[in-house]
């Protein structure tokens, strides 16, 4: 073994190092400005280690896809389907290509790369065939865990040049921490579908950090949501490496008690020619707190550039929060680039004309809630995702304000 | 019974006392105009019937069927029988235009203890209805009065009131951003509702609509009380002669 090989321990060292020099993010960093870890510092993680635990039963959600599961932060081969012809699935430790991305990943000034990567509790890759239509969509199943451990999955994904793929993220777990790290490459002329629910346990911290990189003629569209937890970070790197990809980047949040939910993005435009577009949704009660960063970079020579967000929450009671932090970096020129976000209430006068029709003030508000979501949904282009997606919208139920 | 009484209503906004005595006795079957000059307390009289918040009744009562109104929610009062055509009809952008009439209709059904109506007897019944009132297709696919014209949100009032077979129906300067053939269609839509069940409070401030929907008693308010009470005519008097002629006289007298 020649010294500058990679391996998945030489991978994990670094890391480990990396973050023993940096540890968690002071409380000034800018970049945790508004959301505090302080609960996650203090609290003696345990990376979850233990596959003999009984195996819990995750909602089921219906659809055709074939589910990967992990269980207390294992890859569980045994709980999971087989996937689709076009598919392969090896261990990460056995992928070059892959843990070179996690390597380089893991040395920016990230905290969840560096973190899973040190702490990872399994690692896999899935390699999608080059011009492989994949019409199956693959489910990652994040079940299981213990209120004193942190689960640390680290997933690759290549997708060939001219694929088309659909991959959905089911986080349901009963750990402390849940930080998923995955990195997605799609390659010139690939097609990807991604929905993510984030449904995690009421007492669960989930920082999640997704890294996507677009060829050219690269076609994504991804939604989130974040409903479960306690607090929670869903936060998407992306970068436009290839002239006309489209990006479409959506989430909503839907907070109650004291719940936390941030959505943090960045997207690049590193080159000339690329569509981005966000469209974040945000519905806070009681005191809950949101908050989105989203910043947009484009590159020097990233003309043509075509990069839009537009953030908007919803308070619903007077003890609920929203923060917005919009950046746009632009050097380029000739570009069209926007953002806007906005923190409302219910309109009264929106209200009354339900009511004065006979509609009670519950459903009534209810359907100004959906109301308001409508076009956040209706951005996700996969049929089978938006209708595995919806569901989770209507029961969130809304208490009735006397 | 009378179906809706009107006794000695006083109400206010913030500190801004409005109505100052209101008494008006409402039977099936009929129709009262209620004409007045800009601030009289028409649109807060219809307001205050169809209990919007924000308003404080400081004295008096509203009977429905000899029920008072007073502890009861707008969507109550709705499913009790009362209808408000809006002036200003608002846009929901998001809400689609069926599941609001359903829902609607459904939240009237259940309080009558009927059964809700199935989606495609539904749309049959809408689509019947819409065309008698000229909306097409189109307008009731989208979303609650968004990209509606002002001649196009009235009448998509008039089809709600025809959907939900009030008892009693408030029409607030329904005739306002009307041009007349609009103003006709709106009109037949109205009197086609007319009948010896339901009664019918027109507001507005100018007798053009009252020569398309005939009134059997026509009120001037002003300044938060009603100052006179005559028939039909009495409009074409405040055509001829303007309102500030007859304050004066109710002043006098």
């Amino acid at each position: 073994m020649s010294p500058d090989t990679i391996t998945l321990s030489s991978v994990q060292n670094r890391a480990q190092e990396r973050f023993a020099e940096t540890g968690w993010p002071a409380k000034k960093a800018e970049a945790w400005k508004y959301t505090s870890l302080e609960n996650l510092v203090s609290a003696s993680l345990q990376p979850a280690n233990d596959i003999s635990g009984a195996v819990a039963t995750p909602k089921e959600i219906a659809g055709p896809h074939c589910r990967l599961v992990f269980h207390g932060g294992q890859f569980r081969d045994d709980l999971s389907d087989a996937l689709p012809a076009g598919v392969r699935l090896v261990m990460l430790g056995d992928d070059e290509s892959a843990l070179a991305a996690i390597d380089e990943l893991g040395a920016s000034d990230n905290l969840v790369s560096r973190l899973t990567v040190a702490k990872m509790t399994a690692g896999i890759s899935l390699q999608v065939a080059q011009g492989a239509l994949i019409d199956r969509p693959v489910m990652l199943q994040f079940v299981g865990g213990a209120p004193a451990a942190s689960s640390h999955p680290v997933i690759h994904i290549d997708i060939g040049d001219g694929a088309h793929f659909a991959y959905a993220e089911h986080h349901e777990t009963n750990n402390r921490l849940s930080a998923p790290f995955i990195v997605v490459r799609v390659g010139a002329g690939a097609k990807l579908d991604h929905v993510k629910l984030q449904l995690e346990n009421a007492a669960t911290h989930h920082l999640g950090l997704t890294c996507l990189s677009l060829g050219e003629r690269a076609d994504v569209n991804s939604m989130s949501l974040s409903l479960g937890g306690a607090l929670s970070r869903l936060e998407t790197h992306v970068r436009l490496e290839g002239e006309y990809g489209e990006l479409g980047l959506s989430s909503i949040y839907l907070g109650k008690n004291d719940q936390h939910h941030d959505m943090t993005t960045r997207v690049a435009h590193e080159v000339a020619n690329c569509n981005s577009r966000q469209i974040i949704r945000g519905v806070l009660d009681d005191n809950a707190r949101g908050v989105f960063q989203g910043q947009v970079r484009v590159a020097p020579h990233a003309q043509k550039t075509d990069g839009q967000q537009m953030s908007r929450a919803l308070l619903l009671s007077r003890d609920a929060e929203a923060d917005a932090k919009p950046e746009l970096e632009i050097f380029a020129d000739d570009v069209v680039c926007s953002h806007g976000a906005t923190v409302g209430e219910l309109d009264e006068t929106h209200l009354f004309y339900l009511q004065s029709r006979g509609i009670d003030e519950a459903e009534a508000r209810a359907m100004l809630i959906d109301a308001f979501l409508v076009e956040a949904v209706a951005e996700i282009r996969h049929q089978g995702f938006a209708e595995l997606f919806r569901p989770f919208l209507s029961g969130w139920q809304v208490p009735h304000k006397g | 019974m009378a179906l809706l009484e009107i006794k000695n209503l006083h109400a206010r906004i913030g500190d801004t006392d409005i109505l100052h005595g209101i008494n008006l006795t409402i039977n099936r079957g009929e129709v009262h105009a209620i004409m007045g000059p800009n601030g009289s307390g028409k649109s807060t009289l219809s307001y205050v019937l169809s209990g919007r918040n924000g308003y404080e009744i400081t004295e008096g009562d509203i009977l429905l069927d000899g029920e008072s109104l007073l502890e009861m929610e707008a969507d109550e009062r709705a499913r009790a029988g009362m209808f408000l055509a809006f002036q200003y009809p608002v846009e929901l952008p998001g809400v689609g235009g069926m599941a609001f009439l359903r829902a609607a209709v459904n939240a009237r059904l259940r309080e009558q203890g009927e059964d809700e109506v199935d989606q495609l007897g539904f749309v049959k019944l809408v689509r019947a209805k819409a065309n008698e009132l000229g909306i097409k297709d189109d307008m009731l696919k989208r979303a609650v009065n968004v990209g509606f014209s002002g001649g196009e949100k009235k009448r998509y009032e008039i089809l709600q009131m025809a959907l939900l077979n009030p008892s009693i129906a408030i029409l607030d300067e329904t005739d306002s951003g009307l041009d007349i053939d609009a103003l006709k269609i709106v009109s037949e839509g109205v009197n086609s509702q007319r009948g010896p069940e339901i009664g019918m409070v027109v507001i507005t401030h100018y007798q053009r609509l009252l020569s398309h929907i005939v009134p059997d008693f026509v009120h001037i308010l002003s300044a938060g009380k009603i100052v006179k009470t005559g028939d039909k005519s009495l409009a074409l008097d405040v055509e001829e002669n303007g309102y500030s002629d007859m304050m004066e006289n109710a002043n006098v007298a």
